[in-house]
């Protein structure tokens, strides 16, 4: 339940900028509240639909007048909450860069090396690449 | 079993700091398919195309209830970073069920680190040794690229890294039960670098 109030929240702050706790939630969590919610009703009405191509979501949106009220609000954050955090990995290589300029300087990007890198120098990396790293859910 | 421990030692050191608050121990995490999947060197000089084929040349070669013997490559690709996974299918079909959209989104998780990111993996679907060979292949090929298009789509993970293969019962994973269930499996096999 509370899970679902943060991932409430969490949608209704997309655009904000970056407000002060903000967060982000991983692609498995994301998807995980669709089966949660909307498993029964996917069962149901979406037996030939596929997670492909938003197959799922794109069914449940046409049968909305016969699935749950609860899958009816919730396959809505998931979209929400994906975009999210899709938008937040984007953004994270461009909110550190500084920092990778000035801590990781020799390290050899790819393979996660400035990422390890820059998780080691956290105490001295910027407020502004560590909250991106959150929300990239890169710790 | 055996090749996970090896397959774990030789990441060891490579381990990732373990995410605070992470989930519990019994249940898959990214960081597991991270440190079983980072760490590849160069290219591996096998293609997507080549594995299939060289899967549907063993059938036609050896014929036959089950296959006499394992997939000529097998060995090539024994050596590469690599990791099972359970996703669990409509009977007869490459319908992913709700139970196991968490752990594509897993897969997912772990490709967008950036860790894993630009470099090229399979992903490739098995079967137990029910049922006749041809059919088997060409199930394990539909569910590996369902697999494959949910995570290009639903999770926007580049396609241009990844490529379905079925290798149905050509391949199993142990062999001397035949049609144990651990033979049936997503297996993700990172290819290495462009």
């Amino acid at each position: 339940m509370r899970r679902l109030i943060l991932a409430l929240s969490a949608g209704l702050m997309i655009a904000a900028v970056a407000p002060a706790g903000a967060q982000t939630v991983g692609f498995a969590e994301a998807i995980k509240m669709l089966s949660a919610s909307c498993g029964k009703d996917i069962e149901t009405y979406c037996k030939s639909a596929t997670l492909a191509n938003n197959g799922i979501t794109q069914c449940l949106e046409q049968n909305q007048s016969k699935v749950s009220q609860k899958c009816n609000a919730d396959r809505i954050v998931v979209i929400s909450l994906i975009q999210e955090r899709l938008a937040a990995q984007a953004a994270a290589p461009k909110e550190c860069e500084r920092d990778a300029r000035q801590y990781c300087k020799g390290v050899a990007p790819g393979a996660g090396h400035l990422l390890r890198c820059l998780l080691k120098a956290e105490p001295s990396v910027s407020k502004k690449c560590n909250t991106a790293i959150d929300l990239a859910g890169y710790r | 079993m055996m090749k996970k421990t090896f397959l774990a030692a030789v990441s060891a050191a490579f381990i990732l700091v373990p995410a605070t608050g992470a989930l519990a121990q019994t249940k898959l995490t990214r960081n597991e398919i991270i440190n079983s999947l980072q760490g590849a060197q160069t290219e591996v000089n096998i293609s997507a195309d080549e594995l299939q084929k060289a899967a549907i040349e063993n059938i036609e070669k050896y014929p036959g209830a089950n296959a006499p013997q394992s997939l000529p490559l097998a060995d090539k690709l024994a050596s590469l970073r690599q990791f099972n996974l359970e996703i669990t299918f409509a009977f007869d079909s490459a319908r992913i069920k709700p139970e196991s959209y968490e752990t594509v989104g897993l897969i997912a998780d772990a490709l967008h680190t950036p860790y894993l990111q630009g470099q090229t993996f399979f992903i490739v679907g098995h079967t137990d040794a029910k049922g006749p060979r041809e059919y088997n292949l060409e199930l394990s090929r539909k569910r590996a690229e369902a697999v494959r298009e949910a995570l290009v789509t639903t999770f926007r993970v580049p396609g241009q890294y990844l490529f379905a293969v079925g290798l149905g019962e050509e391949q199993l994973r142990d062999p001397s039960n035949p049609d144990a269930a651990v033979n049936r499996r997503v297996q993700l096999i990172n290819i290495g670098y462009k």
